[in-house]
């Protein structure tokens, strides 16, 4: 049927290939919810990028829907194929039609799913729509983002191109600290210990730049005395499958998690918050690999709240004295049934909890959804759409918002910078560690004394710092001096260069996207030179698509990466951390 | 008056098969696609269930306080409601005239069939102008929405004077105008209600599954 079109109608290869496998993707579920809609307009108010956009019709979901509806109609139903302008058929045939969907599936939908809960009709735009950015993926069609992202996933096991050694260094490091911290030798991060009853999995979002969450997490196990283990492989349960709608990543990367669990012969497999990942590997998973999951699956916010509920962790709210709220993750919330759980837990463990209004899965998306934290070509677009989140944040009056998504944190953190909002982000891993009331079981060994590993201190650092952002500039200064270390700045890459030769810094931070020289040619030139080749740089970027250039240079890559939005907290982990590895080697 | 009893049996039973084939088709043809399968163990609270989301579904369009959009647009869910009565009572006079007329000779019967329908028929008359007037419904509206709305008002307004069973031109213009609805609706999004309980079905399937179905509304405490 759809070569027969093709005969008639002159069509790119890849309209061509893209029609040829919308037939393949249909199934019983997305054909009812593509011929079902009555354009009842039921659906348009759900939408964030709606309100967020009034006027602009090209948001409203049934619009958006109504783009890969019409391919549907000229292909694969009646009325459409006879009569397609009574129905607003119409088929795909060049490339920028092919560009023209892509703007609508990637960048005006986060695949939140709030219209389908919406519909009366019950149909899942969302799904569809999901399944419209596979078929563009699959003939490269794409935000670069999520070409790039989709690549590390394939090849280096885990969406953040984190390499096996940094993982486990990593690891290691955090489980020093523990250790140290504890006084106990027990008191570490286990590293593919067989028969646990726990294996944990994280986002490589944790690695890279917010290592506080995995050692809040080896904290509550060792307080909770769980034998628990981390796998060195199939550590990454994020998917970037779900959001490019790639089936075939989504299964490759869901069957690495499951048979690291297999091989380790772990009795759970328990996630670390993060919604599109426990969706993924939870749910979708076993469909995307096609496999029965014999072992049990949890997100660790069911595994904290199980601990205090049982007694095998005591908390003491009063130590998180501030006010909270609580986001819903939409792959939690609308599409797992995962909200009254994370409630429950913050309950226990803060003493000011506020609810924000619409919740649960009814409440909007971070904005950062589906994907679109790596599509920095939609950043404007989904910032402006993020109005809608930041009026409901700032209702709540809260200092802080809880959520129990990495991916979220990203958004959030970044429509509260964007927004002025006075608030700070944070998961329920740091409230529960921070709440704990610990155990010390350690034995103390005062004959032999114990070397205590202090943080690399910033004090008498001088740090370069390369942003063309104004903002981000003031902030990192503020945050480095703050904290001891004596601060240069440049605005463009020549000037950074210039001042790397005179000053001779102890560590450059570098953006990657600036105008005139970039931070790709700004890092190639002070790693060619002599003076400045020893000089350690720590990338800062909002480009994440962009990493794979920078590694890809014939010179030694950087010593430090952070993806942006970062906080406060996570610039200095990061810097003490390019530091401490230099100070090592 | 020949013309007129062909038109309100003969041309209604044809019209009916003609709908009922083309509909078979077009079940075989949906049921053609396979089932996606749900591999992964159950989610959410203790309590929901598939089934219960599948019921909870299929009744969802019962319960306006369910969904924020009906919830929040109760006047626009009071027509849905409404014209839908409007809908199933006009098609079941096609069946009384023929096949039970003393029914109509009860004046209350008469009365509020012409009320419902009526009424129905007005609400039509505003779906047009919201469709027509809003940006957001033109921009999702096809040709095909237009007129299947035209038609259904039209239709409306031919089976309010046609409730009295008194015959002549307008009752004439109801019955086949009745056939044309019947032969049209297969081809058109009049359609919906064949599709609904098998979207309804899925979607609530798998709400049910991963516990989102029953929907847990919490609105903000009364000041």
């Amino acid at each position: 049927m759809v070569k027969n079109m093709a005969k008639n109608n002159q069509r790119s290869h890849k309209a061509q290939v893209v029609l040829e496998r919308f037939e393949k993707k249909l199934n019983r579920q997305i054909v009812g919810s593509l011929v079902a809609c009555v354009h009842c307009g039921n659906c348009t108010d759900c939408c964030h990028y709606v309100l967020a956009n009034p006027g602009d019709t090209s948001f409203a979901p049934a619009y958006k829907a109504d783009q890969i509806r019409k391919i549907f109609k000229r292909h694969f139903d009646w009325t459409g194929r006879v009569f397609p302008w009574w129905v607003k058929a119409r088929s795909v045939y060049t490339d920028e039609d092919l560009e023209t969907l892509q703007d609508i599936v990637f960048g005006k939908c986060t695949n939140c799913r709030r219209c389908s809960v919406n519909c009366p009709m019950g149909v899942d735009y969302a799904t569809f729509n999901r399944m419209a950015r596979g078929l563009l993926v699959s003939v490269g069609i794409m935000p670069e983002g999520v070409a790039v992202v989709s690549k590390d996933q394939w090849e280096i096991g885990n969406q953040m191109g984190v390499l096996k050694e940094d993982y486990i260094e990593t690891l290691e490091w955090l489980s020093e600290e523990l250790e140290m911290e504890m006084n106990d030798p027990e008191a570490v991060i286990p590293i593919d210990k067989e028969d646990a009853d726990i294996i944990y999995t994280i986002n490589p979002r944790e690695i890279k730049y917010d290592p506080r969450t995995i050692s809040d997490a080896a904290r509550i196990f060792y307080q909770a005395r769980e034998n628990w283990t981390m796998p060195s492989e199939g550590w990454d349960m994020t998917n970037f499958g779900l959001f490019s709608g790639d089936d075939d990543l989504g299964g490759a990367v869901a069957r690495r998690v499951y048979e690291a669990t297999r091989k380790l012969r772990a009795k759970k497999l328990v996630m670390s918050e993060c919604g599109h990942g426990y969706r993924s590997t939870r749910c979708e998973g076993p469909n995307w690999a096609k496999d029965d999951i014999e072992f049990e699956m949890e997100s660790s916010v069911i595994t904290m709240l199980d601990y205090v509920k049982s007694g095998r962790i005591k908390v003491d709210k009063s130590k998180n004295d501030s006010s909270y709220t609580f986001h819903d993750s939409c792959n939690n919330a609308r599409s797992c049934g995962l909200f009254e759980e994370p409630r429950e837990l913050l309950q226990i463990v803060v003493g000011d909890f506020r609810e924000m209004y619409p919740n649960r899965c009814e409440n909007y998306c971070c904005t950062g959804g589906g994907g679109a934290m790596s599509m920095s070509e939609y950043s404007a677009r989904r910032l402006k759409s993020a109005q809608i989140k930041a009026e409901q944040l700032k209702a709540t009056g809260a200092k802080y918002v809880v959520t129990s998504c990495h991916n979220c944190v990203d958004g959030l953190t970044d429509l509260i910078k964007h927004y002025k909002l006075d608030m700070k982000v944070t998961q329920l891993v740091n409230l529960v560690a921070n709440a704990l009331v610990e155990e010390r079981r350690g034995v103390p060994v005062p004959e032999v004394p114990v070397e205590v590993k202090p943080a690399i201190s910033l004090s008498g650092k001088k740090i370069l710092v390369t942003d063309d952002e104004p903002d981000f500039l003031t902030f990192l200064t503020a945050v480095l001096e703050d904290n001891g270390a004596s601060v240069l700045t440049a605005t463009s890459g020549d000037e950074a260069i210039k001042l790397a030769r005179v000053e001779k810094p102890d560590l450059i931070t570098l953006d990657l996207h600036m105008p005139g020289k970039s931070g790709i040619e700004t890092f190639e030139i002070l790693r060619k030179n002599d003076d400045t080749s020893s000089i350690p740089v720590c990338v800062i970027t909002g480009k994440p698509e962009m990493r794979k250039l920078i590694y890809d240079r014939a010179v030694i890559p950087p010593e430090g990466y952070v993806d942006k939005p970062v906080d406060e907290e996570g610039i200095l982990v990061n810097v003490r951390k390019t530091l401490e590895v230099v100070h090592k080697s | 008056m020949e013309f007129q009893h062909f038109a309100e049996h003969r041309l209604q039973e044809i019209a009916l098969l003609f709908m009922a084939i083309v509909y078979t088709l077009r079940l075989i043809w949906l049921f053609k696609f396979k089932a996606g399968k749900e591999r992964q163990p159950k989610t959410g609270l203790p309590g929901t269930s598939m089934k219960k989301g599948i019921l909870y579904s299929w009744a969802n369009i019962f319960m306006p306080w369910a969904m924020e959009s009906t919830r929040a647009k109760f006047f626009i869910y009071l027509q849905f409601a409404l014209f839908h009565i409007g809908v199933t009572l006009a098609i079941a006079l096609s069946f009384i005239i023929p096949y039970a007329p003393t029914v109509l000779e009860i004046p209350l019967v008469v009365m509020l069939l012409q009320i419902f329908i009526g009424l129905a028929c007005i609400i039509g008359v505003l779906r047009i102008i919201r469709r027509a007037g809003g940006k957001y419904m033109r921009a999702i509206s096809t040709p095909d929405d237009y007129f299947s709305l035209i038609l259904l008002t039209v239709w409306f307004f031919f089976a309010t004077l046609s409730v009295p069973n008194k015959g002549g031109t307008i009752q004439l213009v109801y019955f086949l105008l009745t056939a044309f609805f019947l032969i049209y609706v297969p081809f058109s999004k009049i359609s919906h209600y064949l599709y609904y309980p098998f979207t309804r079905y899925y979607f609530g399937k798998t709400m049910g599954f991963r516990g989102t179905y029953p929907i847990r509304h919490v609105p903000p405490p009364r000041a």
